[in-house]
């Protein structure tokens, strides 16, 4: 691989970490309307934070690249694409907002993300389930149920899933997919249905 | 000028405009992300069709909210429902700034749509080769979703996209798929697709 094109890869990939937080961000704001959960809807704030930080780190990478003239164009259209994200990444933090107001999302609401083609659903972690004490990698929760995790909820927090993070009793998953893979998770998550529902 | 529709009262449920607002504004993020990144000019039209119709889709959820609000207790709640739908309004803003990249000859380098497909991993292109098993098949048989977490997002055959296709829908010889869902899932569907891999499973 060419020098240059080491350079185009690290800003795509900075990229990509861009689109996919403030998708994550919009899985994460629904959430927190449909659940009315203030520690998602904080998650959503926290991230935002975070977005303006990738994107300026973005932004610089880009200008410092000694593009030649004829790439030059091609190179707005990555910055556009950018700035595009932060505007997706503050919408979903408008949404995050509404419940940090304390105004009780208006049932029609849930009703709406409920029914959308991607649902969001929590399932928490009881003792007998095949998933406890295993890493998210080793749990391979979307290869079984086609749902992914978009956030864990133990105690008061609310952790952003990574390949080595261990699930533990009690956990919340809070994960989208389509509505079939939602109860395939809960199963695996739960599999006596003894768990009390938050929702 | 560009067409502007008429907005006039339809009763039309709220649950249902939401809905709607929802669902159109993520797919239109895909497939805006698709019309950059593959460079494809007719598909980042259709983006910008899409953003049209969220606009007039706004203007009747608006005057729903309105007339739900008998009292200030239900302005209350209702604030939150019109919050949320101007964020997705500004969702489906930001798929038509991308969009526009496309029709306004900016473009993005072709290197980077070539890395962006290596690195990205939600969102693939596949074209439907000879002796692919899916060819004939339609999207309801395939049963995709549940199989692999895979949502065939855009189809296009011959000139033209159809974008979010049906259930019905079927699949042909020479149709370039987008899809968007679980990165193994996409990758195996590619390989479905490309006549790679030979069995459902």
């Amino acid at each position: 691989m060419t020098k240059k094109q080491e350079v185009f890869e690290e800003i795509v990939k900075r990229f990509v970490e861009l689109k996919n937080t403030s998708e994550l961000m919009i899985d994460l704001a629904y959430s927190s309307l449909m659940l009315n959960s203030t520690e998602l809807a904080e998650e959503v704030e926290r991230l935002e934070e975070h977005m303006d930080d990738l994107h300026t780190e973005f932004e610089l990478l880009a200008l410092t690249s000694n593009f030649k003239k004829e790439e030059a164009s091609g190179f707005l259209g990555l910055i556009r694409l950018g700035v595009a994200t932060e505007k997706i990444a503050d919408a979903a933090a408008e949404m995050a907002e509404v419940v940090l107001r304390g105004i009780e999302p208006h049932p029609v609401l849930k009703m709406a993300i409920r029914e959308a083609e991607e649902t969001v659903t929590q399932a928490c972690v009881t003792h007998n389930s095949p998933l406890l004490n295993k890493t998210l990698k080793e749990a391979r929760v979307h290869e079984e149920t086609g749902m992914w995790i978009l956030a864990i909820k133990r105690n008061t927090k609310s952790l952003r899933p990574k390949p080595a993070t261990r699930i533990l009793t009690g956990d919340v998953l809070i994960a989208s997919g389509y509505s079939e893979g939602a109860e395939d998770l809960k199963k695996l998550a739960s599999p006596e249905q003894n768990c009390s529902s938050t929702e | 000028m560009p067409h502007f529709e008429k907005i006039e009262y339809k009763p039309i449920p709220v649950s249902e405009l939401l809905l709607e607002l929802k669902n159109l504004s993520e797919l239109m993020i895909d497939l805006a992300y698709s019309a950059a990144l593959f460079n494809d000019r007719e598909l980042a039209e259709d983006v910008l069709e899409l953003e049209a119709r969220i606009d007039t889709i706004t203007y009747h959820l608006d005057i729903e909210i309105m007339i739900a609000a008998r009292d200030a207790k239900d302005a209350e709640t209702l604030i939150g429902v019109s919050t949320v739908a101007a964020a997705a309004d500004k969702i489906s803003d930001a798929a038509a700034d991308i969009a526009a990249i496309v029709t306004r000859n900016i473009g993005i380098h072709p290197i980077i749509g070539e890395i962006f497909e290596k690195v990205e991993e939600r969102l693939m292109k596949a074209t439907i080769r000879e002796g692919s098993i899916i060819v004939g098949k339609k999207i309801s048989e395939l049963d995709l979703a549940a199989r692999m977490g895979v949502d065939i997002i855009a189809i296009r055959r011959n000139k033209d996209w159809i974008l979010d296709p049906t259930e019905t829908e079927q699949v042909f010889l020479g149709d370039i798929l987008i899809t968007r869902g679980a990165p193994l899932g996409i990758k195996e569907f590619k390989k479905l697709a490309e006549a790679k891999l030979k069995k459902l499973e």
